[in-house]
């Protein structure tokens, strides 16, 4: 129905839109998102010839293209057949007339029929947006912001067109109002079969009446797909970025930014400099829009790159398998948290892909490479925080010494830059760079500075892979909130991925973005994290949760370990378990899928 | 725990002790040639003098001056203190960290090797070899170093063992650390204080061993011994120069030894938590 290529527009030599090419069809709705400034209304006016700058490409509307139609043209199709439903709810409405008289003003304008007619047209459009009968003759200062939307909405249904065009209907509505306003889009464009193009910076908008979403940044699309994958599994650094901003009741993980502002860029890919993944070709060439497991994306680097696969990785100490055939992947810039009480096998996980102990199967990958032997190179781009500072920091070391050991070690920069680096990098870590400080020895400083001592080792090399054995867990609260907001910080800025190994199941929920649930060595559940609170399938994942801290003062009851029968053959939860079988002994339940879950239970 | 030893010592009152005493005999041992008021093998003034304005000890059986030679005997003593300790902590820690670090059949090796060497009493080997050569200082020195390191390389290695497996290590590895930085920045520094401990035994050790085999006349007569001193003094027990022969030398040597015994005493508290607390309990 709707077709751009090749859509470029430019405001003087400031190229807004560039290389946009979409193809809608009759009835199918698209969501064009992203942040403000993006070029979105941008779109949406160039579709109606209303945009100030120079158009170029086409946009061909049923096989006509409304770039070279002329304004008289365009008119027969403007508001027949493509509506506009305008931002700016305050100033789309004429403060000198009634409602009425202006969603009348459309069907008159186009000459569709009298002023009777339109007027009497107007009413039934009125009503079927709900806006109360005695507010009809009302004038838009008396309107609240809900009712100001409807009647604009009524105003862009009036002639009746094949295309709505939203821009940002449901921005600055209250939540109640938001609703009803999408209910009754949603009514409306399933009655009259409308093609939807929504432009929006609100997800909840689009996840709502959309079946498909463009992500537009600084003028160009670097992501396209069906909205619901596109939500649960952004491929695209800039998607996820907006994701992990956007407030919603489905994601677990506090809110991160994206470092940066938007630029535009004619040359390189334009969201390189906020990206945590760029490359030097990133910066030299622009990425084309392709496809990578049935969605489009625009990235030199495919989208999202896996930092830290794990394959099938064993580990067994004599005859006991501490970890058993495990299979993670964790993604550049994220966080994977290792749930499981302790002598789970989580730290011998961490250690294993330190290369501390040696595998005894499987594989490593860093950055889609596989690890064979671990030389410098390696440990500037994984490092580790240990789980207790005041150990891992040799007792003769001072502050200064221990956060400069990585340095020395790696031979990097002379001493003064060493200095100075360390001296930032405690900065950055929230502490003292003071002489003073600095001369301080680990058993002179409290835990919570002792454990960002060996935070600031783990990040003076700038590592792209950051593991973090329970940083936590010997900090009381208060300290805790700092060292985990510093963390995701350091995220948000360096796009660090982190593997965090943990037993709070509470804490792990608000930091990860994915949760790997870990029993004897091997995972019984895997998912996102919102998916893995909300709908735990593995038993062991469901007493996790009701043992998980809360705020009640009720104790929850919890299974007790009953030695029932022999160990070591079935589900490793099968002797905790009150729902276990019989084939829950003898076999060892494999991972499936189930959805975006991996669950390791017969009963899921 | 970040332990500094050297208040530890300072702050034990047997460690304060042993110091004081210890720096006594160094003090005499160095400013023996000024405090000295003859030459201590010069055997030109009449036999068994009794002390005297001249002769604040006497002399001896051929006229020698007693307290120059007890000066000089001081010199003697601590040369073989340093030089067994030095030498018996370095071939401990070279083997005992060697064992630990490298492992393997290696380690098995020389862990047997010393369970052999452990069981032969080092006194007696030491005597029958003597007997036939007749040591001079550094023979001396050589040969009780060679057969006494094994107990001191065995608490080296047991100890770089659990050095080896600290945390701090872990985290020097996950930097990028090769063995020689752990060596050097990890492993010597913390084996400090345990190869102090193991210099003070050796040299303790030393001490004794040299003593006892100059009493027993295994010695080189040339060299000035508190060992040998008293070997010849009791030889004349019948007469009084016991009293300023025999009394004066042995005391010299019981300071000498108690106070590496002291200092090693105070060491081991330090280095033993249980015994500290004991010691701060004691001291409340």
């Amino acid at each position: 129905m709707i077709e751009l290529k090749d859509l470029e527009v430019r405001y003087g030599k400031r190229k807004v839109l560039q290389g946009i090419n979409l193809t809608l069809k009759r009835g199918e709705s698209l969501s064009i998102v992203g942040e403000s400034g993006g070029g979105k209304t941008t779109l949406g006016l160039s579709i109606i010839g209303l945009v100030e700058g120079t158009v170029k490409g086409e946009i061909l509307f049923d096989g006509k293209n409304l770039v070279a139609l002329a304004e008289k043209e365009l008119k027969a199709i403007r508001w027949n057949r493509i509506a506009m439903v305008f931002q700016n709810v305050e100033n789309a409405l004429n403060p000198l007339y009634t409602v009425l008289d202006q969603v009348s003003e459309p069907i008159v304008a186009h000459k569709l029929g009298d002023r009777k007619e339109a007027t009497k047209r107007a009413g039934e459009l009125l009503s079927m947006v709900d806006l109360p009968e005695g507010r009809f003759y009302a004038y838009p200062h008396q309107l609240s912001g809900g009712e100001k939307q409807r009647v604009l909405i009524a105003m862009a249904l009036a002639n009746d067109p094949d295309l709505i065009i939203l821009d940002e209907p449901t921005t600055a509505l209250d939540a109640l109002t938001k609703v009803e306003i999408i209910n009754l889009m949603h009514t409306v464009c399933n009655e009259r079969e409308l093609t939807i193009l929504l432009l929006t910076h609100d997800f909840y908008a689009a996840s709502t009446l959309s079946d498909k979403m463009a992500v537009l940044y600084a003028g160009r699309i670097v992501e396209f797909g069906p909205t619901p994958a596109l939500l649960s599994n952004p491929r695209h650094p800039y998607t996820r970025g907006l994701l992990r901003c956007y407030p919603s009741m489905t994601t677990t993980k506090d809110l991160q930014g994206i470092k940066g502002r938007m630029e535009f860029f004619d040359d390189g890919c334009p969201f390189h400099p906020r990206c945590t993944q760029s490359l030097e070709k990133c910066r030299e060439g622009a990425p084309r829009l392709e496809e990578y497991d049935g969605r489009l994306i625009a990235c030199h680097r495919g989208g999202i790159i896996p930092l830290l696969e794990l394959r099938d990785l064993s580990k067994s100490f004599d005859s006991l398998n501490a970890v058993d055939s495990i299979d993670i992947t964790l993604y550049e810039g994220e966080t994977l948290a290792l749930v499981g009480e302790s002598g789970s096998g989580k730290t011998t996980t961490a250690k294993l892909i330190m290369g501390i102990f040696e595998a005894t199967e499987g594989r490593i990958c860093l950055e889609g490479k596989q690890i064979h032997g671990r030389d410098k190179s390696f440990y500037q781009r994984v490092q580790m925080i240990f789980q207790n500072p005041m150990e891992a920091v040799s007792h003769r070391f001072s502050v200064r010494e221990a956060v400069r050991e990585p340095l020395d070690i790696q031979k990097q920069c002379d001493r003064e830059q060493r200095e100075s680096i360390v001296r930032h990098i405690l900065e950055e870590v929230e502490l003292p760079s003071s002489e003073a400080f600095m001369n301080k020895y680990p058993h002179q400083l409290s835990q919570g500075e002792a454990q960002r001592v060996s935070i600031a080792r783990a990040l003076v090399l700038n590592p792209k892979l950051l593991i973090a054995d329970e940083p936590t867990s010997a900090l009381d609260a208060s300290t805790q909130a700092k060292v985990v907001k510093l963390l995701l910080n350091l995220q948000e800025e360096r796009g660090i991925g982190m593997f965090f190994i943990t037993h709070n199941l509470a804490l792990a929920r608000k930091i990860s973005d994915r949760i790997a649930v870990m029993l004897r060595g091997h995972i019984v559940e895997e998912g996102p994290s919102n998916e893995i609170i909300r709908n735990p399938l593995h038993p062991y994942t469901k007493d996790l949760l009701k043992a998980a801290p809360t705020l009640n003062s009720n104790v929850p009851l919890v299974p007790k370990h009953t030695s029932k029968k022999k160990e070591g053959f079935g589900c490793p939860y099968a002797n905790r378990c009150d729902k276990a079988l019989e084939v829950c002994f003898n076999e060892k339940p494999q991972l499936r899928h189930f959805g975006s879950h991996r669950v390791a239970c017969v009963h899921a | 725990m970040h332990i500094n030893y050297w208040h530890e010592l300072i702050r034990n009152n047997f460690g304060k002790l042993g110091l004081a005493m210890l720096c006594f005999v160094l003090f005499i041992a160095l400013f023996a040639p000024f405090l000295a008021r003859y030459d201590p093998g010069e055997p030109s003034h009449a036999i068994f003098m009794p002390p005297s304005v001249d002769h604040w000890l006497g002399t001896n059986d051929i006229g020698q001056d007693i307290w120059s030679r007890l000066l000089c005997g001081a010199k003697n003593t601590l040369l073989v203190a340093l030089g067994v300790g030095v030498f018996t902590t370095l071939l401990s820690t070279v083997i005992g960290a060697s064992a630990a670090l490298v492992g393997g059949i290696y380690d098995r090796i020389l862990m047997r090797l010393i369970d052999a060497l452990i069981v032969i009493p080092a006194f007696i080997v030491i005597i029958l070899v003597a007997a036939y050569v007749l040591p001079n200082v550094w023979t001396l020195i050589f040969l009780i170093s060679i057969l006494t390191w094994q107990g001191g390389a065995r608490l080296v290695r047991a100890q770089t063992l659990s050095l080896k497996e600290r945390m701090s290590v872990y985290a020097a590895r996950t930097f990028g650390a090769n063995k020689r930085y752990i060596i050097v920045r990890h492993i010597i520094p913390n084996l400090s204080p345990i190869l102090f401990a193991v210099f003070i035994h050796s040299a303790t050790r030393g001490v004794f061993i040299e003593a006892g085999l100059a009493f027993l006349g295994i010695a080189d007569i040339s060299t000035v011994s508190w060992g040998l001193m008293m070997h010849h003094a009791l030889r004349f027990y019948y007469l009084d120069v016991w009293k300023w022969w025999l009394i004066p030398t042995g005391l010299a040597l019981s300071v000498t030894i108690m106070a590496l015994v002291f200092i090693g005493h105070a060491l081991e508290t330090a280095m033993d938590p249980r015994l500290r607390v004991m010691e701060q309990e004691e001291w409340q």
